[in-house]
């Protein structure tokens, strides 16, 4: 019988290419309500990718799983992956060493809209984690920071102790970033302090401390799938801002990335392909409203 | 479209002929107690039967379990190996017209950019020979879904019964090979068009179209009829694991401390741990949830992305439910044409 024997080097399409992990620092400790939170810097090795984009991070021996890129792409000599503790995989993260190896398949999917929001004022809504995804996106508006007007960051976490990038903070405002932060629960100091306008609830809680023009402003949110959901209400009902320029980055268990697998499927759209990043009506058209976020 | 003529008799010749020209030939045979296409150099082993055979032929293209690379640990480094694929020229005799049409489904997915090359080189080595039906079972729905006994979908040559010989439709030009291994055996024929064979169409019951539907469905996202239906889901699996057109799958790590593979395995939207996000969180926390996932994306959801329906109408999944859910029907009494 004539057998053909046939080697998958053609388009790598489930093999990852082999990063090296050049840093690990720690960003959130063990305590906090979230749990252990690290950055892994990883070598670039010429890997383009736009801010919003993710890539499938493996672990070997213990698996991949669906990571954001933390950097922004202009940040040429390296890869920053913000992970949290969360699951079989991610505690194998936590566990490797500096010079170790990983797995790094991508960058998947679409990432944000830049160049559309040329002019435009720019308001970044986090929750959490969430703010890891955005972080790429913010840091790459900074490094044009002539490009757009007003950039606002409304970001809240569960404790003060969970608050991510605090360090970065000064740096950010100087730029001319409005940063205003919430804390679900203070600890009795944070509150008091002044760096940046805080207050104690949710993130939402937030949108009564800022005037914004919502037909110059675009908005950007990530979070936990309830507080996107908040958010984006929100944002269009007590903001006014369109539905089209309401962009939500999504969450989703992911095994391909690559839109064969079927796990990420939300209507008609593959969130690995067509997302992450979605607008608001988008989302609407979508037609999902118990299980989108 | 060219027509010949095959003696029944000599399909063995031809399985023989086929053989020797490096091919392997996959046929519904009994295997492990069930009903299944397997490689086969007996043609009396055959075993068709009146509708679909149990299993489909999705597993030759898409196999339950495959390995996608394999990787040692050596000092600190990590060596990767990408999966060697044996592959040979394959036929596949005797699937229905829904299961030829159900390929062709698999391949807008699989084949679609970017393609998968598992997949890809599979499909490129095979064949196949429909054998269209002149008899449905009762669970049977292909008229519903626009396909028919006699549909060509998907097919290379496609195979009609009459007395003690085949009519041979070469619908490709791949199925044209097949006959040009051993041309004596075949003679120039005359046939009807295949959709004026004696089909056993005009006596099929189940024929409400679902074509559709997919406005219709969605626009019921929120209805109770989901909670009423998808509560005697048991989350078992057994309809993606036989439908011939599920094709979603899980990754996963087998390790030790000194090596590893990646492979992907069938899963199914059914399944609770199918959306569960590592956080806790799932976007479909029930099984009514689940079961209007599974309808709405044969129904609506892939019919928007890529121009049809995810079903073929074999009816295995309402036929090996074990509860007796029968999508026919739900999809009917969803859209408001029947009570059952």
């Amino acid at each position: 019988m004539n057998e053909e024997r046939a080697f998958f080097d053609h388009n790598g399409l489930y093999t990852p290419t082999l990063l090296r992990v050049t840093a690990i620092e720690d960003e959130i400790p063990a305590e906090a309500v979230t749990g252990p939170i690290k950055n892994f810097v990883l070598e670039r090795n010429g890997i383009d990718f736009r801010p919003g984009q993710f890539a499938q991070v493996t672990v070997f021996g213990a698996g991949e799983v669906p990571i954001s890129l933390s950097s922004p792409p202009s940040l040429s000599d390296r890869i920053i992956l913000t992970v949290r503790a969360a699951g079989f995989v991610t505690g194998a993260l936590h566990q490797i060493r500096p010079g170790d190896v990983i797995g790094f398949r991508g960058p998947c999917g679409n990432g944000f809209p830049i160049e559309p929001c040329i002019g435009q004022d720019i308001l970044f809504v986090a929750g959490g984690i969430g703010l890891a995804p955005l972080r790429g996106l913010l840091w790459e508006l900074l490094f044009r920071r002539q490009d757009f007007g007003r950039i606002l960051l409304l970001y809240g976490a569960r404790t003060p102790r969970d608050l991510l990038y605090q360090y970065q903070i000064p740096e950010w405002q100087e730029k001319g970033v409005e940063v205003f932060q919430s804390v679900d629960v203070g600890d009795g100091v944070w509150e008091k302090r002044t760096e940046t306008p805080r207050k104690v609830g949710v993130v939402t809680t937030l949108f009564q401390e800022i005037k914004i023009d919502p037909q110059r402003t675009v908005a950007f949110v990530c979070g936990p799938p309830v507080m996107i959901r908040f958010a984006l209400l929100g944002l269009t009902r007590d903001l006014h801002i369109a539905p089209e320029r309401c962009f939500a980055t999504l969450e989703r268990h992911m095994k391909c990335g690559v839109g064969k697998c079927g796990h990420c499927i939300v209507a008609d759209k593959y969130v690995c392909m067509d997302g992450p990043v979605f607008s608001l009506a988008e989302l609407e058209k979508m037609a999902v409203i118990e299980e989108p976020w | 479209m060219k027509i010949w003529t095959l003696q029944k008799k000599r399909v063995g010749d031809w399985m023989a002929a086929l053989r020797a020209a490096g091919k392997e030939v996959l046929a519904p045979c009994e295997a492990d107690g069930l009903l299944r296409f397997r490689p086969i150099d007996d043609p009396s082993a055959i075993a068709v039967r009146p509708g679909p055979c149990p299993f489909p032929f999705k597993e030759w293209l898409f196999p339950p379990h495959q390995v996608l690379f394999s990787y040692q640990f050596e000092g600190g480094k990590v060596n990767l190996r990408e999966e060697e694929v044996l592959v040979n020229d394959q036929v596949g005799l005797f699937l229905r017209p829904c299961d030829a049409a159900a390929i062709k489904i698999l391949d807008t997915v699989f084949l679609s950019d970017p393609p998968d090359g598992f997949y890809q080189l599979r499909r490129s080595h095979l064949t196949i020979v429909t054998l269209g039906c002149r008899q449905a079972v009762p669970s049977c729905f292909c008229p519903a879904v626009g396909l028919s006994p006699t549909s060509l979908e998907g097919s290379d040559l496609f195979l009609w019964e009459e007395d003690d010989r085949f009519l041979v439709y070469g619908v490709s030009e791949k199925g044209d090979r097949l006959v040009q291994v051993s041309p004596d055996l075949f003679e120039p024929g005359e046939g009807p068009e295949p959709d004026q064979l004696p089909s056993p169409l005009p006596f099929m019951e189940r024929k409400e179209p679902l074509t559709n539907v997919g406005q219709k469905l969605q626009g019921l996202f929120e209805s109770d009829l989901w909670q009423e239906v998808g509560r005697t889901c048991l989350g078992c699996g057994i309809c993606a694991y036989l439908c011939p057109t599920c094709h979603c799958f899980d990754i996963v790590d087998e390790s030790d401390a000194y090596s590893g593979i990646r492979c992907r395995n069938w899963d199914c939207c059914a399944f609770p741990l199918f959306t569960l996000h590592a956080s806790g969180h799932n976007p479909r926390p029930d099984q009514p949830s689940r079961y209007r996932q599974r309808v709405l994306h044969k129904f609506a959801y892939f019919l928007q992305t890529f121009q049809q329906n995810m079903c073929v109408g074999c009816g295995r999944c309402s036929l090996f439910c074990p509860v007796g859910m029968d999508i026919y029907q739900i999809v009917l009494q969803l859209t408001g044409r029947c009570l059952v």
